[in-house]
């Protein structure tokens, strides 16, 4: 679901963000600002090395400061939390968001774990409504990028 | 006296709403819940500490095959069985968590609701503990129980859904459920524990603190106006779910 909220994100900013950065091995370059940073951090937490932790820690905090260390904390927390929760209880993808991120989920790997059978598999018209959401979606944000400005 | 949470001796300084949170996560955690005493949900904090250094559980994490591999774990031994098994299982490898072990927790004697109630306790204990750690802060020290029964409710709006157990929505959060979701639309993982409302609120109640509101998250234009953006914010939640192997 991130991956379809960073990919909306870029949208909504006039930005393209690689999302395959969210699922490569090594902390790559997303397009976000301080992208790599964060990633190494995120990676660093929920790692078992306390001595890259505190380089990653000291490195963030360097580029983006305190208080955007606090809140990277909070959310790779949040997401500790979160993941833990929709995996202890089998909750399927909300419907919606199944529909908007066929094509995402495949980018970033997600259709390999194992909680992925917690969602049904779309059926054909499903999966045709996720294609058109697809090319369509983009050009939506764009336009409403447009409006609000 | 209750420990409580303080930042006090952080490296930086920590907001006063997250303080406020995880000190309110705490007294939470310390209560009666609904179906466990205040000193079994202490003990299920305590396990989920303790769980990081189970032997069974670092063999298994290396296992193609985690789900043939039977044996005991390291437990503290302030609970039963199964409960500690779903502790370590949570702690430790939620990615590998299945409909068809689920079902054994069920066939062992442990109801749906005490399930999602060790669900809500656990969960929290490690998003308090991997803030801490994040910032390099020494876990704090987990609250005194409170003395008193549980309430035994069980909400009447809860239905079977596609999940594992059955949830509120919002449509069904009446009675003592209205205001459940005080901001309407919530995702599947913001009613995950909703058997269990007290666990559903303060679990909410983390999100907005930490994250972003539940009701606030698919509008793509809200600004939590934190020290990093929005982007960055999903793009480590992404990272995160990832590195957990987490399909939502």
């Amino acid at each position: 679901m991130h991956a379809f909220l960073l990919r909306v994100s870029g949208q909504i900013s006039g930005n393209e963000y690689d999302l395959t950065a969210i699922a490569r091995d090594e902390a790559g370059e997303s397009g976000v600002p301080h992208g790599s940073t964060l990633v190494a951090y995120a990676d660093a937490v929920l790692g078992g090395d306390d001595v890259a932790l505190s380089h990653a820690r000291e490195r963030l905090l360097q580029e983006l400061g305190a208080e955007a260390l606090v809140d990277a904390a909070a959310v790779v927390a949040t997401f500790a939390m979160v993941d833990r929760i929709a995996d202890a209880t089998g909750i399927p993808l909300d419907g919606k968001v199944e529909l908007m991120t066929q094509g995402i989920r495949s980018e970033v790997g997600a259709d390999a774990f194992a909680s992925a059978s917690n969602t049904p598999r779309p059926g054909l018209l499903r999966r045709a409504i996720g294609r058109v959401l697809a090319i369509f979606l983009p050009m939506g944000f764009r336009l409403m990028r447009a409006i609000r400005r | 006296m209750m420990a409580e949470p303080s930042y006090d001796f952080a490296p930086v300084r920590v907001r006063e709403d997250l303080v406020a949170a995880h000190r309110r996560v705490w007294e939470h955690i310390s209560r009666p819940g609904t179906w466990w005493t205040g000193e079994q949900r202490r003990a299920m904090a305590a396990e989920t500490r303790h769980a990081r250094d189970c032997r069974l559980c670092r063999e298994r994490a290396t296992s193609a095959s985690s789900s043939k591999m039977r044996g005991r774990h390291d437990g503290l031994g302030g609970l039963p069985e199964p409960i500690v098994d779903i502790v370590h299982r949570l702690t430790n490898e939620p990615g590998r968590l299945s409909k068809d072990w689920f079902n054994e927790v069920l066939a062992k004697g442990v109801t749906e609701a005490a399930y999602v109630e060790v669900v809500g306790v656990v969960t929290q204990t490690v998003n308090v503990d991997t803030f801490c750690h994040g910032l390099g802060v020494a876990y704090h020290s987990l609250p005194a129980p409170a003395l008193g029964e549980p309430s035994r409710h069980r909400p009447e709006g809860a239905r079977p859904e596609r999940a594992w157990v059955p949830m509120v929505s919002p449509a069904n959060a009446k009675g003592p459920e209205a205001g459940l979701y005080p901001l309407g639309g919530v995702p599947n993982v913001g009613r995950a524990l909703s058997l269990v409302p007290d666990e559903t609120r303060s679990v909410l109640d983390l999100l907005a603190a930490q994250y972003i509101p539940a009701g606030r998250v698919s509008d793509f234009w809200f600004d939590p106006q934190r020290a990093i953006s929005r982007a960055q914010m999903d793009l480590l939640a992404g990272r995160v779910s990832a590195l957990n192997r987490c399909f939502y």
